[in-house]
C-alpha cells in the first residue's frame, strides 16, 4: 500500500503501522521520533501513537515538537 | 470545586444556554424541558495490554462519579496484542477482563484484535464479561458470541435514553478485519459506513445518539458527513490523539490515542430532549494521579504473569551462538505460517543462548520486539537483494535463514562479488519460481532491498512464531552446530 509521509510516498506491505511507514521513510527521522525531537501527526493535525494501524493512502506528517521525554 | 473547574462548567452552560436558545428559535414545538442531564461518558480505545493506568482510570471514574452526573465508560476496541505479559497470560485475555469488569466498562467495540486471542478465548472473554460487545456490521456464527449486539439504549437515572451502535474495521481488500483470516472463520463483516446507515432509525425517540466505532480517525470523520444525526462518534483504530474533540458536521468526533496513555472524557448536556451542548477532552495518564488501590494491586499482580516461567519447549542442549538461535527462529516462521523462506536480522537476536529448558521469559527476552511477521513473494534475484542490502549494512553476514543457504563472495576489497543461494538439497535456487518469503516488519521497512510484491502483514508477531513451533515439540537437536549463512572468504577473526 501507498502512504504519504510529508508528501512524499512510501510503498510498505499492507498492515504496516505507523512505526514500519516511518522506518522506511528516513533512518534518521524516525531515530528523531524515537528521541521525541519530532512526532507524527495525520492530516487533520492529530498526534498519531507509533503503532498507529494505516490504511491504504493514508497522509502522514512529522513535526519537530517539544516535549518532556522520549515517546515509544 | 476549584476556580478552574468552576471556570470549565461556568463556560459550558454558558455556551449550553446558548446553544439551546439558538435552538428553540426554530423550534417552537419542541417538547417541555426536563430538568438538566449532565452524562459523561469515559472512553478508551486501543489499550493493546498497556494495564497500568487503569487504577488511575478508576479512580477518574469514581471521583467523577461523585459529581453527580450520569457517568458511563465505554472502550472502542483493541484490548489485546502488544503486551507479551497481558497476552500470554492464562487464559487469554484474563487480565483485561478483570479489570474491565472491576472498572465497570458499559460498552466494548470489538476492535480486529480482540480477534488475536483466537474465537474460544473470545467466546470464553464474552461470557464473563459484564458489558455487551456492540458492533453493526459483524455478523457472528449461529450460537457464538450471544453477547454481541447491534446496537443498545443506555438509559441515565433520570430517564435519558442513549442509543449507541458499533461498527468495525474491514480491510478494502478482503473484507476482513485486520487479523488472521483463521481467526475470524465463519463471521461474515460487512463495509462499516454502508452498514451505518441502517442505524439511523435509532435517533428517533432518543434524546442521545452515539457511535462507538473501530474503524480509525478518517472513516470517523466520514461517518461525521453522512450522519449529521448523531451526537457524537467515539473512535478507536488509528490511535489518534484527538484533543479537545472536534465537531464535524455537528457531530462530535473523540479518540484517546493508544497504550492508556490517555482517558477521553466526553460531556453532554441533555436539555429539552436534546442534547444541547458537548465537548471532549484527553484527560493524560502519565501524570501524577491518584490511584485505585484495588486495581493497584490488580495490576500488581496480573504483571507477575506466573505464565512466563512456563516451559513451553525443551532441547537435548543449550542453543547457542547467532546461527543456531537464527535457524531455530526462521525455521519457527516457515513452519508456522507455511513459507518456503525465512530471514531473521542477527541484530534482533537479542540472546546469545538459550537454555535447555525455554520458556516463555526466554523467547520474549530472545526476540522481545513485537515485529509483525510479513509475507513477501520474491524470486531468486529479489533475495538475492535482500542479502546484498544486509551484508552492506556492517561488511558482515547479517541475516540468518530457513528454507536455503546462501555464501556472499567478496574480493580482496571487500566489496561483494557473488551471492550464492542453495535450497534445502544443496542445489542452486531455482532462477525462476517465486517464494513465499517471511521476514519480520523490521527487516521489511528498514532494508532497502528490491522486490515487486509490497507484501503484506500475516498478524502475528516473531515471537509468537517461535512460541507456536515450540509448542509443536520440533526436534531441537538439529540445532547444535547449524550454520546456513557463509561469507567466503571468512573475515579475519570471524565466526564465517
Amino acid at each position: 500500500m501507498q502512504i504519504k509521509v510529508n508528501g512524499r510516498t512510501v510503498e510498505i506491505f499492507s498492515g504496516a503501522c505507523v512505526r514500519d511507514v516511518l522506518r522506511k521513510y528516513s533512518q534518521i527521522t524516525w531515530k528523531q521520533v524515537q528521541k521525541g525531537t519530532k512526532a507524527v501527526f495525520d492530516d487533520h493535525g492529530h498526534e498519531i501513537g507509533l503503532d498507529g494501524e494505516l490504511s491504504a493512502g493514508a497522509r502522514l506528517m512529522v513535526k519537530r515538537v517539544v516535549r518532556t521525554g522520549p515517546r515509544t | 470545586m476549584s476556580a478552574r473547574t468552576f471556570f470549565r462548567a461556568g463556560s459550558f452552560l454558558l455556551a449550553a444556554v446558548l446553544v439551546t436558545g439558538l435552538a428553540c428559535a426554530s423550534c417552537a414545538s419542541a417538547p417541555p424541558a426536563p430538568a438538566d442531564t449532565r452524562i459523561v461518558i469515559f472512553h478508551s480505545n486501543d489499550i493493546h495490554g498497556k494495564i497500568d493506568n487503569f487504577a488511575k482510570v478508576a479512580a477518574i471514574i469514581a471521583r467523577e462519579k461523585r459529581s453527580g452526573a450520569d457517568v458511563f465508560y465505554f472502550c472502542a476496541g483493541d484490548n489485546f496484542t502488544g503486551n507479551p505479559i497481558i497476552d500470554q497470560y492464562e487464559p487469554p485475555g484474563e487480565p483485561m477482563l478483570e479489570l474491565l469488569n472491576r472498572l465497570g466498562l458499559d460498552l466494548l467495540c470489538p476492535g480486529n484484535h480482540e480477534f488475536d486471542i483466537g474465537l474460544e478465548n473470545l467466546k470464553r472473554f464474552a461470557a464473563r464479561a459484564r458489558f455487551p460487545f456492540l458492533s453493526a456490521n459483524i455478523e457472528a456464527p449461529a450460537g457464538v458470541l450471544p453477547q454481541l449486539r447491534r446496537s443498545v439504549v443506555l438509559r441515565t437515572r433520570g430517564g435519558v435514553t442513549i442509543a449507541v451502535f458499533g461498527l468495525l474495521q474491514v480491510e478494502a481488500g478482503n473484507g476482513l478485519p485486520s487479523t488472521h483470516p483463521d481467526k475470524v472463520r465463519g463471521f461474515k463483516f460487512s463495509e462499516p459506513l454502508a452498514k451505518a446507515r441502517e442505524m439511523e432509525k435509532l435517533r428517533r425517540g432518543n434524546q442521545v445518539f452515539l457511535a462507538l466505532t473501530h474503524i480509525g480517525y478518517e472513516d470517523d470523520l466520514r461517518l461525521a458527513a453522512q450522519m449529521p444525526e448523531l451526537d457524537a462518534i467515539i473512535g478507536g483504530h488509528s490511535h489518534t490523539r484527538v484533543d479537545p474533540a472536534e465537531t464535524v458536521n455537528g457531530v462530535l468526533v473523540a479518540q484517546a490515542g493508544s497504550d492508556n496513555r490517555f482517558l477521553g472524557r466526553v460531556e453532554l448536556l441533555v436539555r429539552g430532549g436534546r442534547v444541547a451542548a458537548k465537548k471532549g477532552e484527553l484527560i493524560d495518564l502519565g501524570g501524577k494521579l491518584a490511584e485505585d488501590p484495588e486495581v493497584k494491586a490488580m495490576i500488581v499482580r496480573f504483571n507477575q504473569n506466573p505464565a512466563f516461567e512456563r516451559v513451553i519447549g525443551e532441547a537435548p542442549f543449550a542453543i547457542e551462538g547467532k546461527d543456531a538461535l537464527g535457524s531455530l527462529m526462521t525455521d519457527a516462521i516457515c513452519r508456522s505460517h507455511g513459507l518456503d523462506i525465512a530471514f531473521q536480522n542477527n541484530g534482533g537476536i537479542r540472546l546469545n543462548r538459550l537454555p535447555e529448558k525455554i520458556t516463555l521469559k526466554d523467547v520474549y527476552t530472545l526476540d522481545p520486539f513485537g515485529n509483525q511477521v510479513v509475507e513477501i513473494a520474491m524470486n531468486a534475484e529479489e533475495i538475492r537483494s535482500l542479502v546484498r542490502a544486509s551484508f552492506a549494512k556492517g561488511g558482515d553476514i547479517d541475516l540468518q535463514v530457513s528454507g536455503l543457504s546462501y555464501t556472499v563472495r567478496t574480493g580482496a576489497d571487500r566489496l561483494i562479488r557473488e551471492i550464492q543461494l542453495r535450497g534445502p538439497d544443496g542445489q542452486p535456487l531455482a532462477e525462476g519460481r517465486t517464494f513465499k518469503v517471511g521476514v519480520s516488519s523490521y527487516v521489511a521497512s528498514s532494508y532497502d532491498f528490491a522486490h515487486k510484491d509490497p507484501g503484506r502483514g500475516l498478524g502475528s508477531t516473531t515471537a509468537e512464531a517461535l512460541i507456536r513451533f515450540l509448542e509443536g515439540r520440533p526436534d531441537l537437536s538439529v540445532y547444535r552446530g547449524i550454520q546456513r549463512a557463509f561469507q567466503d572468504p571468512p573475515p579475519t577473526g570471524g565466526r564465517y
